[in-house]
């Protein structure tokens, strides 16, 4: 090397070899290899129903229960995938369904009606959001330990509200809602909800300003700070939107189950984590797909259906579904590893 | 010397991580019985050759000759079975074991193939201990609880439990006092008088010619010179090994005139305790202001102290006459600052994220109406950013990591320029940057402040300071010791108050 | 059991192989209790007040309906009785924390002590150590590792739960030819609802015309129940009975039954919650009876504790002392006796 003169406006700069198709192709590629391998999966747990139990199966009814059932969790497991692409985690989701829950069809709330019990849900369900986000942005706290310190407290408040006691739901605008024939523009109402809480947050993640900053915190939290992004106050307002997501689901089980209870809600968190993770998230933070996030929770859904429709017990359920994440994940690293 | 080969010889390693060349083809002879040191600046690449050489990495092309006979390190453990220990500046020890069970890790003496033989394990701890002269040590104490000297001599005393010919030593001198620098030397001159040969990384010239038989320095991931004398070569050829070019670089022509109008970057006796003394700054629109010190000097502390990422312990920074709140990241880039910081991947990139999202991450207000993102303009105006700085490839979906080192810190320069930022503040611009595209880099500079930003330049290569700034503070341990007109500076001139504190006359 | 021909039989024998001792004060399907509709108010072993007796009553974190049930039943017998003064801790489900209470109430030197474990194996050597310190420990419910450290056990018929909710299903469809039964067990892996299934299958094997055609386990919980059933439902297009374990999930049972608009076969529960025994006596639904696991045996334990502190045996028995272990008897509760069990419903 000997002299090197550049011209200023003449980029001369030597680029880092890039082998194969150019980058733009292998990014869609990568997102599309990863939406299609779920589909691929749905579709083969499609086929293996339609084949085992062709009439309980393939059968808009069983749809209808599918995707109904897939609602609540999958509201939660939204709110999740935004805090897992931040870098975070929310143990508490599952708690925070519970005390939402139970706080919302207490005697003294059911007496504000529909309107009670959804307000109480939601607020109950920010609330502790609230809590969790100050406590990790202001408070310096890990999140899984302001989390799991949640989840024992919200549990055990739950437990003081009803006392292990099942309240039942007797305002009949919420019961109506779960009802076989409550449709909303030809749609049941959590279907509706669930499909709308999807879409809202793919357009969050994907279109806004929000969307960017959780992304830029959670794939490094360092340059984004360094960028100019208030990273604490995205922190709390992540955990505010997994709260508002348990607070609608807690709403959501109310008007599924008919009643609130204490022990609702049980282990949502791995559920919901498990879902984020085989739809693409990054445990790590700094990648998320929330379509990816809903397949996941379509695909656990389904699998539980195929496997009551066909009498199987819980022990084969839960072998498959550890089964099912295990193969996700590899598979995902398999076509990740190929940029 | 002896017709018998070198212990060890490397020749033409390479090693490229995505985006950077990190080794370009270096060679490295080592003798028994010498101590060999190895000198360069942060991002040279002494730490990856230590990690070649360990086994830690594979190089991408090269030899690795042990006593005459080529051999690959495919692990390290190959590498401890050639006699290859490595202790590492960041001490590989585990804390919550005693220093004995340090010393044996993965080689625990054993009975029956398994039963751990703790009390032979501490004999021959004990041992290694008293050879090393620190027989106060405790074999049977956690290695948590040590002071971090006595941390050192149990990383010793692991290598020398196995059979040794060759020991890297990573900047062992960093955290100990002169007379554990004593005893450190020591040690080492019992171990080559045993025939073993040290590698030995130092910043510290001095220790270098105390200890040091040869020296090799490295530079941008060669070795701009290889076995020279440790004695006998001058301090400031080594120095201007480490700081100068080994390619000559043709700086953008500087703008006739001093630059005009008032200050956009005031600084008033800026200091934090410990890192630098209270410091007066002053720049102009159009205007390059260069930092040039050794490490340790307070240059990236200043710099980012300005930035607001670490809080002032005194003084003020004004930006257009407006005082800054103190220690806030956000009210600076407010103000219209923007850093262009060391660590470009840990600090500034999101490397899963194409090159638009790098760029436009800083400045989402610009395209975005109540939260909502045009992304059509988005990516207009990364584009037209990244266009103005000839951005290779062209194409703003492009992941960010693909890009190579240059193109990567002209995305972070893009990000500042399609911000709106003032004051730039650039720290180790070339870090990492091929030698071939810096040359544009320093063009991009020049033409940004031509456009009428402020740059506050920090580097450890003299030439590039005084090449490309129009001003330059000199700073030797946190202080400024000299400034002047970079046109009225020599390399000389600034090693010497960089050395020494006053100029030499 | 060969002789187990007519359902009477059947259920007096399944009653006297599985109880030590049939007890009035613990529920039982005698319609012949008469008059006395409550279990407070039924008699106990002697009803005159005798010597004083200090009872210390140790259970666990009231965090299901039937614990409060429990709960509730042991103080309230307790108050009907002047001599007896009755010791209660704090529930708590931390075993080292129930231990400390019942040292506590063994230094307190109590005469007698009640205990419902938060872990029957964990607590074990804190009732040997109150049985070495001569206070006798009447073990309810989740039963110590060794008979050393109780006196006397009271406790539920998971097993015959299963059994008498077979029986009473066989018995509604014995003309039904192909009979079609389902099962939605609770927690599966407990081994009460392992034993509570077992007792299911060995008495449906007394009605050939029946077959199990699916069993799915929920959780216990009202939103568990609701998934598990709506799922049963949509695989069963058509069935005659369900029995579902625990009146809790069976909430949300009911729940997706509706939800489904299905009314075509009948449903028992399990063990007893008031809103069960609400839904029977209105018969508007699907639910036709509940199998008990009877909170009330709290209430029978405090008698036996009386009796124990006073030295007596129970009134009924020939016995001198009271019997070493009681098992309660599942009754199943359907609309003939619905009225005599309302008041030990728990919510």
């Amino acid at each position: 090397m000997t002299q090197h003169v550049s011209p200023p406006r003449d980029g001369t700069g030597k680029t880092a070899p890039v082998d194969g198709p150019p980058a733009w192709r292998v990014q869609l590629g990568r997102a599309d290899v990863r939406t299609l391998t779920l589909l691929g999966v749905l579709a083969a747990l499609v086929l293996i129903g339609g084949i085992t139990q062709p009439d309980a199966f393939l059968d808009t009814r069983n749809l209808q229960l599918v995707l109904t059932q897939a609602s609540v969790i999958g509201v939660v497991t939204v709110g999740m995938t935004f805090v897992i692409v931040s870098g975070g985690i929310d143990l508490s989701v599952g708690a925070i369904v519970a005390l939402a829950s139970v706080w919302a069809t207490t005697v003294a709330t059911q007496e504000y009606g529909f309107v009670g019990i959804l307000f109480t849900a939601v607020v109950v369900g920010v609330g502790c959001g609230l809590v969790n986000g100050v406590l990790i942005a202001f408070g310096q706290m890990v999140p899984f330990i302001a989390t799991l310190a949640m989840l024992a407290s919200a549990r055990g408040l739950a437990l003081q509200i009803t006392d292990g006691r099942t309240q039942v739901v007797t305002v009949p605008s919420v019961l109506d809602l779960g009802e076989r024939d409550a449709y909303i523009l030809g749609i049941p109402p959590l279907v509706l909800v669930f499909a709308a809480v999807t879409v809202i947050g793919w357009l969050v993640l994907n279109r806004t300003t929000f969307g960017r900053r959780t992304v830029a915190v959670g794939g490094n939290a360092e340059a984004a700070r360094l960028a100019g992004i208030d990273v604490r106050r995205q922190r709390l307002y992540l955990y505010l939107l997994s709260g508002l997501c348990c607070g609608i689901a807690a709403f959501l089980l109310i008007v599924l189950a008919g009643s609130g209870q204490n022990t609702n809600g049980n282990l949502y968190e791995l559920d919901a984590i498990a879902a984020a993770i085989i739809g693409g998230t990054l445990l790590t933070g700094g990648r998320g797909h929330i379509l990816g996030s809903v397949l996941g929770v379509l695909i656990f859904t389904t699998i539980t259906n195929i496997f009551a429709l066909n009498n199987l017990q819980t022990d084969v359920q839960q072998i498959a579904k550890g089964a099912i994440i295990v193969a996700a994940v590899l598979v995902q690293r398999r076509t990740a590893s190929t940029h | 010397m002896a017709p018998e080969p070198p212990l060890l010889s490397m020749s033409g390693i390479t090693k490229s991580f995505p985006g950077v060349r990190a080794l370009d083809g270096v060679d490295l002879d080592v003798q028994a019985g010498e101590v060999h040191c190895l000198l360069g600046q942060n991002g040279a690449g002494k730490s990856t050759l230590i990690k070649v050489l360990a086994g830690a990495h594979q190089p991408d092309t090269g030899t690795i000759r042990w006593r005459g006979e080529e051999v690959t390190l495919r692990s390290p453990i190959a590498a401890m079975r050639l006699g290859i220990a490595t202790i590492y500046q960041e001490l590989d020890l585990v804390e919550d074991l005693s220093v004995a069970e340090n010393v044996h890790l993965g080689h625990e003496p054993t009975a029956a193939g398994f039963v751990v033989r703790g009390r032979a394990a501490k004999a021959s701890t004990a041992q290694l201990l008293k050879r090393l002269g620190h027989p106060e040590v405790d074999p049977g104490r956690l290695v948590g609880e040590l002071p971090a000297a006595q941390q050192q001599i149990v990383s010793m005393a692991r290598a020398l439990s196995h059979d040794v010919r060759l020991i890297v030593m990573d900047e062992p001198s960093a955290a100990l006092d002169p007379d554990e620098v004593d005893n450190l030397f020591r040690i080492v001159a019992d171990l080559t008088a045993e025939g073993v040969a040290v590698v030995y990384i130092s910043h510290r010239l001095e220790e270098i010619r105390r200890i040091g038989d040869r020296v090799t320095v490295l530079k941008d991931g060669r070795a701009v010179a290889g076995g020279l004398p440790a004695e006998s070569t001058p301090t400031r050829e080594v120095v201007a090994l480490m700081t100068g070019r080994n390619v000559e670089y043709v700086f953008p022509e500087r703008p006739a005139g001093t630059p005009e109008g008032d200050p956009v970057l005031s600084v008033r006796g800026l200091a934090r305790e410990g890192e630098f003394a209270p410091l007066d700054l002053e720049i102009r629109p159009g205007e390059i202001v260069g930092l040039a010190g050794l490490v340790g000097s307070g240059r990236s502390e200043i710099l980012e102290t300005v930035y607001g990422a670490r809080k002032a312990s005194a003084g003020q920074i004004l930006v257009d006459g407006t005082p800054l709140r103190p220690g806030s990241v956000r009210a600076a880039v407010r103000a219209g600052l923007g850093l262009a910081p060391e660590e470009r991947k840990a600090q500034a990139l999101l490397m899963l994220e194409s090159v638009t999202r790098n760029v436009s991450v800083s400045a989402m207000s610009r395209f975005s109406r109540g939260g909502w993102i045009d992304r059509g303009a988005e990516l207009g105006a990364a584009r037209a950013a990244t266009r103005e700085l000839s951005l290779r490839p062209d194409n703003p979906s492009a992941p960010v990591r693909t890009l190579s080192g240059g193109n990567q810190q002209k995305a972070v320069l893009a990000r500042w320029l399609l911000r709106g930022c003032k004051v730039l503040l650039l720290d180790e611009p070339t870090r990492g940057v091929d030698v071939g595209a810096r040359a544009e880099l320093y063009a991009v500079v020049r033409r940004l402040a031509d456009e009428g930003l402020a740059v506050l330049l920090v580097s450890s290569e003299v030439p590039e300071v005084l090449g490309l700034a129009d001003r330059v503070l000199v700073l030797r341990e946190g202080r400024v010791v000299h400034e002047a007109p970079a046109r009225e500076l020599d390399e000389h001139r600034v090693l010497d108050l960089v050395m020494e504190g006053s100029p030499a006359s | 059991m060969t002789n187990l021909t007519s359902r009477r039989g059947l259920l007096f024998g399944a009653a006297a192989v599985s109880a030590g001792a049939v007890l009035t004060g613990c529920t039982s399907n005698d319609p012949d209790d008469g008059e006395d509709k409550a279990a407070d108010t039924q008699p106990a072993a002697d009803d005159k007040p005798g010597k004083p007796v200090t009872i210390g009553y140790a259970g666990p974190q009231a965090d299901h309906g039937w614990l409060n049930a429990v709960n509730d039943q042991a103080q309230k017998r307790a108050e009907k009785y002047s001599e007896v003064t009755l010791e209660v801790t704090e529930g708590s489900n931390d075993t080292a924390q129930q231990i400390g209470q019942i040292e506590t109430l063994i230094n307190k030197k109590v005469d007698v002590l009640v205990v419902l474990p938060a872990d029957g194996k964990a607590l074990t050597q804190v009732g040997l150590k109150a049985m070495r310190a001569g206070i006798p420990v009447i073990n309810l419910d989740r039963i110590f590792n060794s008979p050393q450290a109780y006196r006397c056990w009271v406790g539920g018929d998971n097993y015959g739960m299963g059994l008498n909710a077979a029986h009473y299903i066989g018995e509604k469809l014995k003309d039904k030819p192909d009979a079609r039964v389902i099962e939605l067990a609770g927690i599966d892996n407990l081994e009460l609802t392992q034993q509570r299934t077992q007792g299911f299958d060995d008495g449906l094997k007394n009605y050939p015309n029946i077959k199990k055609v699916a069993r799915q386990a929920a959780e216990f919980t009202v939103e568990s129940g609701q998934a598990k059933m709506a799922q049963l439902l949509q695989a069963q297009s058509n069935f005659d009975a369900l029995w579902n374990h625990d009146d809790d999930q069976g909430v949300g049972a009911l729940r997706a039954i509706e939800q489904a608009g299905r009314d075509d076969f009948l449903m028992v529960g399990g063990a007893g919650a008031l809103s069960a025994f609400q839904a029977i006596k209105a018969d508007s639904g699907v639910l036709k009876a509940t199998v008990l696991y009877p909170p009330t045996m709290a209430a029978s334990a405090i008698d036996l504790a009386r009796a124990l502190g006073q030295g007596k045996g129970i009134s009924g028995l020939a016995e001198f002392e009271i019997p070493s272990t009681v098992t309660c008897y599942s009754a199943v509760v359907d609309k003939e006796n619905v009225d005599q069990y309302m008041s030990t419903g728990f919510k």
